[in-house]
């Protein structure tokens, strides 16, 4: 397994454990609670931050030649064809959102609704990454 | 759909057993990649194709070959 595979699998399990348990507790606090929490927002980027660090510095340290080589031509088409997927189910859900707005009364999609789509692209962007990887290209 | 097919893995044997790995560093990229162009899954951009040629000393021909049929 490649670094920039392990990279993408680190990336896709972090953002899903991590953003998971956001999700979870907005959702177990329920529509009472003001739907968006900052400070545990906050909490999660910073979580985030500092797992992905932790575990690409730690996979970098075993394997130290391919962390340092630059992307190749195959991991640039990887890369590239990932974010197209990303791209497009992030600009489906945004036009499903404009539509339920449209509705009178209109169904906003409110702050978390908005950050789960965009999680959710990312998560996408990495599945697809390692699907590639697996596949061969 | 057409096919590309090559010769890298008999190539790396008759150069004194290349391995992967050096044939990756030659041509700059991942041992991974080198892999996947020898299994036929992934198709080398021109330059790398090239590169992977003058690397065994042999015409591009030599190295890749077409097949429309797959």
């Amino acid at each position: 397994m490649s670094f920039r595979e392990k990279s993408a699998w680190i990336s896709m399990l972090s953002m899903s454990g991590i953003y998971g348990l956001y999700f979870w507790s907005v959702i177990h606090a329920g529509p009472r609670a003001g739907g968006f929490h900052f400070g545990g927002l906050l909490e999660t980027i910073i979580a985030l931050v500092v797992v992905q660090i932790v575990l690409t510095t730690a996979v970098a340290i075993f394997t130290p030649r391919e962390a340092k080589a630059p992307r190749d031509e195959r991991d640039k088409l990887i890369e590239l064809r990932a974010m197209r997927v990303a791209y497009a189910g992030l600009a489906t859900s945004v036009a499903l959102a404009c539509f339920f707005g449209a509705f009178n009364p209109p169904i906003v999609f409110n702050t978390n609704s908005l950050l789960f789509i965009l999680v959710t692209a990312e998560i996408m962007r990495s599945a697809c990454q390692i699907i590639q990887y697996r596949r061969g290209a | 759909m057409g096919a590309i097919r090559n010769e890298i893995r008999r190539l790396r044997f008759e150069h004194g057993e290349m391995t992967q790995q050096e044939l990756a560093e030659k041509i700059k990229v991942t041992r991974q990649t080198v892999n996947a162009i020898e299994q036929g899954k992934y198709s080398p951009s021109l330059e790398a194709a090239f590169r992977i040629s003058a690397v065994f000393g042999k015409p591009l021909e030599s190295v890749f070959h077409y097949s429309q049929e797959e």
